[in-house]
């Protein structure tokens, strides 16, 4: 076990790397760059003032080895600019010079590098970001797996007969309908004083005017309640739930179908002991799986969500940071990002082992 | 305000011929009040010289406390004299105040400068600075502060100083440097200001948003790292792209009054849905602006509506650095195949008034009226072909969403219509701006100036930082130079007609149409009218009680 964690370290690490460089190449691309000088200079640099800036500020050597500046393996950029006479590098605050700032400062020193969009450490931003969409992760799947299991579990009890046709034609609507059209559905119907519900509930009193739900998510991110979360919560959750909905219904309908379920129905075993009993537990071993891989796809919902609903969690983070060409901030996104996917993996493998005994790891 | 209560001081003799051709009709109300209180005269008096009212009591005096939620975009502060958003001057001006405001009625008051006075010719201004004020960190408010922050205006060496701009005259050409005996301390609270030529556009100049006023030690940096002004509020939180919030400073004696205990900027993209969405969810309590369809539906959901006329604009420019658009026959066939009327409405929803393809707006004092230009679509096509670029693809850029995107659209259509093959891209905001100067075709909003030359120079004339449409012409700048030092507007109008038939001949750029501008706040907010300059005085704000 302890040797199968540690290879999966291995191979997170490994995909790290490879990602991290991917995205760095890709931001590091001549017209990127260019664009980065444009923004936090001046918008008229001429061509020769953009090599000039980018040479000062350190966007000049070798991709490879700003790369390895980067992760803290290579020591970091330092010169003496002419015009004002200071030192400038990687590792150098204002007024500080070569031998008092340290030689290293990269991923591996804990330094996730300067913000340009924001003009902050992008551990400063991160932190606080990465919090906010836990709280909009959790709570979706406190929608989620309950209410995907129950769906799927009574559609698959009995394979075919009408509550199974129903629910499952509802979870494949719901797997159907992407974030950004059922959000948008949502607001209309739900968040709007003009169209949808709003006004009928007000209409006929049940409503002191305003809106059902609120169509923006920012004052969530003072607290969180019913009124102002609804929303993003349903849209990450209504996506999610139909496809672990539909995994939890084939397994079921599988698990129904057993010798042994049969053996117990044989001896007279209630309909309901069978179900709680004897098929819950087997048929829960594909869904947590599942469950498990829904966390990446989730991280793409965010993006979606977080940028309609205007809450600035990671995902809007990503979103400002790649549309800003923030090197150093998307970097620390995918970091981050390669970081869940891996460990919810993780986790899912270990889960496996307990839920299936037949099943061991190395 | 002691601006206000200055009616018996002797006037201006050129204010009262301003006043003279106002009585005669010769002169709008608007025209008169920016006239006569660029050279001094304090607004209660320039009303008092018309037989008016001032109009200056529309400002309500709020109870005091309350928080307020205002929308807006929040970008990373920086120099003031860089300044390029007037969001920027919006959140310090709460900590950093200006010399001087400009009004939504077109006039100007005092705000740091407790009064100011022109000589005849407009080449010597004499600022006096108000008694009293205290920087938040216990020093006196002196002329020390305002000599400073004009040298510091004046340095041209600074990359992306506007202001450098504005000060005209006030700059050594040889040494980009604040001019010898230009700025003169007399004494404690006076400063004065000597101009080698005329120029009316000082005061303007040091009214706009980049002119905040730092304490003379601190030219030049960021306030956001001091937190060093004269303003009641002090900047507690500023997350770029996400809100800023401003405290009432305790620690701090401010001279005036302020009204509201706490003010928080709240950014919600660029997406007028989205500010929509935010509002209907009640994330704040007054927009920054409100644009296109929102204005009608803000109204809708019970928002007490702002507007402005203004000269505010979206330049729909060619760049002149750019082949084919070096090539003045084909700037000429494009604006011949445009209809801007069609513009105006299928862009801006018809809020506003048609433009004449030239920067001078008809609320302007020195507007002078042109023949209207003539629209041919086969006519341009035709000289397009002649130019030798009929199968030229034109590409024109602009912001995702709001007017810019719009406005494109329909000209792109009007072009297209005349045979044009044009092709259209959309940039997000945070990529558009990158860049806004040098596409090769692209559309850029412009906000109002109060007078006429002011755009002129800081747009059209050859090689200044703001100069997007590549244009240069050396009769342009020479009659600019000249327009600069006339201080009567009817004067300068005959110099401005040149200018303005300049701009036409030379297909400079579309200017489609004069924005009105629109603002839509909750029942209860004060004194937040739309400003046709977009400036937010957090100062002035309040809530009703």
């Amino acid at each position: 076990m302890a040797f199968f964690i540690l290879r999966r370290f291995g191979v997170m690490i490994l995909t790290a790397l490879c990602l991290t460089f991917v995205v760095f190449f890709l931001t590091n691309l001549a017209p990127n760059l260019e664009k980065l000088a444009k923004t936090q200079g001046n918008a008229r640099m001429s061509d020769a003032e953009v090599v000039s800036w980018l040479d000062r500020n350190g966007y000049g050597g070798p991709l490879i080895m700003r790369y390895g500046e980067w992760l803290g393996v290579v020591p970091g950029w330092v010169r003496l600019d002419a015009p004002t006479g200071q030192w400038r590098g990687r590792c150098l605050g204002p007024g500080d010079t070569p031998e008092t700032a340290p030689r290293f400062c990269g991923l591996l020193q804990g330094d996730l590098g300067h913000s340009t969009v924001s003009d902050d450490e992008v551990s400063n931003i991160i932190g606080g970001r990465l919090a906010l969409t836990g709280v909009l992760m959790f709570w979706a799947f406190a929608v989620i797996v309950p209410s995907a299991l129950l769906v799927g579990v009574l559609a698959g009890m009995r394979e075919g007969s009408r509550t199974d046709r129903v629910l499952s034609t509802f979870s494949i609507g719901t797997t159907a309908t992407p974030e950004y059209v059922s959000g948008v559905i949502f607001i209309v119907l739900l968040a709007s004083s003009q169209t949808g519900i709003s006004p009928l509930l007000v209409q006929w009193g049940w409503l002191d005017g305003g809106t059902l739900f609120l169509g923006s998510a920012r004052s969530a991110m003072d607290g969180a309640n019913f009124w102002n979360f609804t929303l993003p919560v349903m849209t990450i959750a209504f996506y999610g739930m139909g496809y672990i909905a539909r995994m939890t219904r084939a397994s079921m309908a599988e698990v129904m179908t057993a010798q042994y379920i049969r053996t117990a129905r044989l001896k007279g075993v209630s309909f309901r002991n069978i179900v709680l009993k004897h098929a819950l537990r087997n048929a829960l071993i594909a869904p947590f799986t599942v469950i498990m891989l829904q966390f990446p796809w989730l991280l793409t919902g965010v993006v979606i969500v977080e940028t309609l609903f205007n809450y600035n969690g990671f995902g809007w983070t990503l979103v400002q940071a790649a549309s800003n060409n923030d090197i150093e901030l998307l970097l620390a996104c995918s970091v981050v990002a390669v970081f869940v996917v891996l460990v919810t993996q993780l986790i899912s493998d270990i889960g496996y082992v307990y839920l299936n005994p037949r099943i061991r790891i190395s | 305000m002691t601006n206000l209560s200055g009616g018996t001081r002797t006037t201006h003799p050129v204010a009262e011929m301003y006043a003279r051709e106002y009585k005669a009709g010769q002169m709008s109300r608007r025209e008169f009040m920016v006239r006569a209180t660029a050279l001094g005269v304090s607004a209660a008096a320039a009303y008092t010289m018309i037989g008016l009212k001032p109009a200056m009591a529309q400002r309500v005096t709020p109870p005091m406390g309350g928080k307020l939620r205002i929308q807006m975009q929040i970008l990373a502060l920086k120099d003031p004299r860089t300044y390029d958003w007037s969001q920027l001057g919006n959140v310090s001006r709460g900590l950093l105040e200006y010399l001087i405001e400009y009004n939504r009625d077109g006039s100007f008051s005092g705000i740091l400068l407790d009064s100011w006075e022109a000589n005849a010719d407009a080449t010597q201004y004499t600022l006096r600075v108000r008694p009293g004020v205290k920087w938040n960190n216990g020093d006196d408010f002196t002329a020390e502060d305002v000599a400073a922050n004009f040298v510091g205006w004046c340095d041209t060496t600074v990359e992306g100083n506007s202001m450098a701009a504005r000060m005209g005259g006030l700059v050594d050409s040889n040494t980009g440097q604040a001019r010898e005996g230009g700025v003169v301390v007399v004494d404690p609270l006076t400063v004065q200001i000597n101009l080698p030529a005329p120029d009316i556009t000082l005061v303007p100049g040091i009214a706009d948003y980049p002119s905040a006023i730092q304490h003379r030690d601190l030219i030049g940096t960021n306030p956001l790292d001091h937190g060093i002004g004269t303003g009641a509020y002090k900047i507690a939180d500023h997350q770029v792209g996400i809100s800023c919030r401003l405290e009432r400073n305790t620690a701090h004696s401010y001279w005036g009054n302020a009204y509201l205990d706490e003010i928080t900027f709240v950014d919600l993209g660029t997406d007028p849905a989205a500010w929509f969405a935010g509002a209907e969810a009640g994330e704040f309590d007054m927009t920054y602006e409100t644009v296109g369809e929102f204005v009608d539906l803000f109204s809708a959901v019970g928002w007490t509506q702002s507007d402005v006329t203004t000269g505010a604009t979206v330049v729909v420019r060619p760049n002149q650095l750019n082949a084919p658009y070096d090539n003045v026959e084909v700037r000429r066939a494009m604006l011949e195949a445009v209809d801007l009327s069609v513009v105006l409405e299928l862009g801006m929803n018809g809020q506003g008034t048609v433009g004449e393809n030239h920067h001078v707006c008809p609320i302007h004092p020195e507007y002078a009226a042109l023949p209207p230009m003539v629209v041919d679509k086969a006519a341009a096509n035709a000289r397009l072909a002649a130019a030798g670029h009929a199968d030229h693809n034109f590409t024109l850029i602009s912001l995702d969403d709001g007017l810019g995107r719009f406005t494109c659209d329909a000209i792109a259509a009007q072009m297209r219509d005349a045979g044009m093959t044009v092709t259209r891209e959309v940039l997000p905001g945070s990529t558009f701006w990158n860049d806004w100067l040098n596409y090769p075709f692209s559309a850029t909003e412009w906000n109002h100036r109060e007078l006429g030359v002011q755009i002129l120079n800081l747009a059209y004339r050859s090689g200044v930082a703001w100069n997007e449409t590549g244009f240069s012409n050396a009769e342009f700048d020479r009659l600019l130079d000249e327009a600069n030092g006339i201080q009567d507007a009817d004067a300068r109008r005959v110099v401005m007609a040149r200018l303005q038939q300049i701009m036409q001949e030379e297909a400079v750029t579309f200017i489609p149409f004069w924005r009105s501008l629109f603002r839509h706040y909750r029942e209860g907010v004060l004194n937040a009218d739309m400003h046709p300059k977009f400036e937010i005085n957090v100062h002035h704000l309040g809530l009703a009680s």
